[in-house]
């Protein structure tokens, strides 16, 4: 059933032109040089501390790493970080 | 980031979570509705994170059930701001108080200053100016303006001629020209009377002298009317001729009165409004009819407010409505040329001396022309027409 939803988004992403975070849920992420980092549409966070967020996905897991890590807004679904951001990676489990 | 403002507003406190479980915390909170902000990691099991006031209860029974420490370090935003300075009141009063004390002092009046009058009349203005309201220690803004003290206090003053009031911040400046009254000249020496302009002499009163004129004479300006030699013609005696020699004198006089007239009156009835200006914006207070006055007549008094030697750019105004009344009048002729015979006597009485008497009056010419009538009256006047000539004392006889 998820399988089938899952092609049934990509195939509206890719021949109806609609955004691909709100077909597919996935997450929005903006980031101003190495300062801020916005995400929306998180799912909590998993763990936090001064050198790395990590971050719930619907899918997966969003770990950012850096220095000096302040969240300066955190909302249901969206979050900003603060600090001097050296990497951004995704880990799916 | 528009709820910063809100917060800052509201007021929010920074507060220390220890434990280790600090991001369940933050999705707990996340999830439940309760807004947390800059959240910042110090070390393994501290956190800071800022929290408004009224969530502070919810949070802690979050933080119980997952076993976190909490400790309040910073209360911010403008409710504790306020408390804290409350907390210091006095330094707030005083400031309130200095400047309210400053602006109050510069509107007062702190100096009154009379230039030009001697001591008495000195006394009297400043009497005159205490029942106006001009005295130390009186705000400047209660006080009519200067124009209208300057109009009271002549009006109050009859032994002056002039009163200029001019205010130079808090002080008040009046310069006084007195009236000078000048003294009945004691002349002793040895003098004639003389003739101050034709006439018919009409009757004679010499106290001392030798009259040259009889009752009935007519004089010229300049004629010798009572001589100052008396005694024998070979060896005259000089005095100091004195008497009254009245003479009848024709005045003429020229009126022209038009047949119609209109003029404007006040009618009594008035409204006051009363504006607060600020920035040379005009704000209504009190009194907002026009009055609904067909003819009106407007006039405005300002008086700005001072602190220390700045005019603030707050000023009280007040705008004086006036009803007027258009009124036409109209005369017959008759009734004109006895207006221009009122009007003429009142003229020539105030040219007349005092101890002068008006015996007869004469219409002498009358035209109507352009809606006038012009009137040539003739008075017949009887006057004092003495005057004194001294008699120059040659020398080396």
């Amino acid at each position: 059933m998820g399988k089938l939803r899952q092609q049934v988004s990509k195939w509206m992403m890719q021949n109806l032109e609609l955004p691909a975070d709100v077909v597919m849920d996935l997450p929005r992420i903006t980031m101003i040089g190495q300062l801020h980092i916005y995400i929306e549409n998180h799912r909590g966070v998993k763990a936090f501390s001064n050198e790395q967020l990590k971050l719930k996905l619907k899918q997966g897991t969003l770990v950012i790493s850096g220095r000096e890590f302040v969240i300066k807004t955190i909302l249901p679904e969206e979050i900003l970080l603060e600090g001097t951001i050296s990497s951004v990676d995704f880990e799916n489990d | 980031m528009k709820s910063k403002w809100n917060n800052n507003l509201k007021g929010y406190v920074r507060i220390e979570i220890i434990g280790q479980e600090s991001s369940s915390f933050i999705n707990t909170c996340i999830q439940s509705g309760i807004q947390i902000w800059d959240i910042k990691p110090i070390d393994g099991d501290r956190v800071h994170v800022s929290i408004s006031v009224p969530d502070v209860q919810r949070a802690k029974a979050i933080l119980k059930q997952n076993k976190l420490k909490i400790r309040i370090k910073e209360k911010k935003g403008t409710p504790f701001l306020i408390k804290k300075m409350w907390k210091r009141n006095g330094f707030i009063l005083g400031i309130v108080s200095f400047i309210f004390i400053l602006f109050l002092l510069s509107n007062m009046i702190w100096n009154i200053n009379v230039i030009g009058a001697n001591p008495k009349t000195e006394y009297e203005l400043r009497k005159a100016a205490l029942e106006i309201g001009v005295k130390k220690g009186k705000f400047i803004f209660l006080l009519p303006n200067v124009r209208e003290i300057q109009r009271q206090l002549t009006e109050k003053m009859g032994n002056v001629t002039w009163i200029g009031v001019t205010q130079h911040g808090t002080s008040y400046r009046f310069e006084v020209v007195e009236k000078e009254i000048p003294k009945e000249k004691q002349i002793t020496g040895p003098r004639h009377l003389v003739a101050t302009k034709q006439a018919v002499i009409h009757s004679l009163f010499v106290e001392k002298g030798q009259p040259v004129v009889t009752v009935n004479d007519y004089v010229q300006k300049g004629t010798l009317l009572v001589s100052g030699y008396i005694g024998k013609e070979k060896k005259p005696e000089l005095v100091s001729a004195k008497g009254e020699i009245f003479g009848e004198v024709w005045y003429e006089t020229k009126v022209e009165i038009p047949l119609n007239t209109s003029f404007q009156t006040y009618t009594g009835k008035f409204e006051n409004r009363h504006y607060v200006s600020l920035f040379g914006l005009d704000i209504p207070i009190y009194g907002f009819s026009d009055g609904e006055f067909q003819d009106k007549t407007e006039t405005l008094n300002e008086s700005p407010l001072y602190l220390a030697k700045w005019k603030m750019p707050v000023s009280y105004i007040k705008k004086e409505i006036r009803e007027t009344d258009g009124v036409k009048r109209s005369y017959t002729k008759a009734e004109a040329i006895e207006v221009g015979k009122e009007m003429a006597k009142k003229e020539l009485l105030k040219k007349l001396p005092e101890d002068a008497k008006i015996k007869g009056e004469k219409v002498w010419q009358q035209k109507v022309s352009n809606g006038k009538v012009k009137l040539t009256m003739l008075y017949q006047v009887i006057e004092n027409i003495a005057s004194e000539q001294p008699i120059p004392i040659q020398q080396g006889e």
